[in-house]
């Protein structure tokens, strides 16, 4: 039978092309599940509203001034005794005063050559206090 | 020449596969769709070095109502990529403020080794223009790099 020979090929000349929807859906998916939005962190803090003020007595706060080495000057109240401390050290101290006197409020006092970071780091330890009244200013002479 | 079976076994002209060409094309299309309609934040990033927080929590507050201000290292700030002088803030933070129905929160990406003196002021501005929320935007510090310094 000469007709044999004449028989088409079974292997087709075309590029599989039934996978490249499952390819490009999974490529969709994965970018679908990947991107994440990149979300702001920070320390929140709630300003005063303008012409706001309070008067506290001195006894309810602790000032907390932050000089340009980093270094805090803590003082209590009218007390004019200044105990020198490292930012990190504010964590564990307002623990200790808030425990003594609940309605205590940080008063963070940065001099104006200080750098943002130091304020921050004050900041910082008050936020890992759990302490919810602070109030910030800038140091004047 | 007799037909093979009378002609009734012919196959049928109609495929008996649901036609999968087109898939591809729908799946790209799904993709291209998606990368576009994608927006990013509108500002771009100011080059300032991040001061860290380690209590640093995300912002609870819906993408489009928050404004970055930014504060380089010199004091320059600038809102959404155009600097201004200090004392203009409060005028182009009010409006955006009222447009927000007061729900507005302001992000400070201040450059870590700026002064205090600029960020004070720029505090007061944003309390003129009755700005309430205030985000001290901070990168996370891991305890670990802490414990180093």
């Amino acid at each position: 039978m000469a007709v044999l020979n004449n028989k088409k090929s079974r292997v087709s000349d075309q590029v599989n092309t039934s996978s490249t929807a499952d390819i490009a859906f999974l490529l969709l998916i994965f970018f679908l599940v990947t991107t994440t939005f990149p979300k702001d962190k920070g320390l929140a803090v709630v300003l005063p509203e303008p012409g706001e003020e309070a008067e506290v007595s001195q006894r309810n706060i602790l000032h907390l001034i932050v000089m340009p080495s980093g270094i805090v000057d803590v003082k209590r109240g009218e007390s004019q005794q200044v105990q020198q401390m490292r930012p990190r050290e504010i964590e564990g101290l307002w623990r200790q005063e808030v425990s003594q006197n609940e309605n205590l409020i940080a008063a963070v006092k940065t001099h104006p050559d200080a750098s943002y970071k130091f304020m921050m780091d004050v900041l910082d330890a008050l936020h890992s206090a759990n302490a919810e009244r602070i109030s910030l200013q800038v140091l004047e002479n | 020449m007799a037909m093979k079976g009378g002609g009734f076994e012919k196959n049928s002209q109609a495929s008996s596969e649901v036609p999968t060409s087109s898939l591809a094309d729908i799946a790209f299309l799904l993709l291209i769709f998606f990368m576009v309609t994608t927006v990013f934040q509108a500002d771009r990033d100011r080059p300032i070095e991040w001061p860290e927080a380690e209590a640093a929590e995300k912002i609870d507050e819906k993408q489009k109502n928050i404004l970055n201000l930014w504060m380089e290292g010199d004091g320059t700030v600038f809102i959404n990529d155009q600097p201004y002088p200090m004392e203009d803030v409060s005028t182009v933070v009010a409006p955006l403020y009222a447009d927000s129905e007061r729900a507005l929160v302001i992000s400070i990406r201040g450059d870590r080794d700026v002064p205090y003196l600029y960020m004070d002021l720029l505090q007061k501005e944003l309390v003129e223009a009755g700005v309430v929320r205030v985000v001290f935007a901070a990168q996370l510090e891991q305890s670990m790099q802490r414990e180093r310094r």
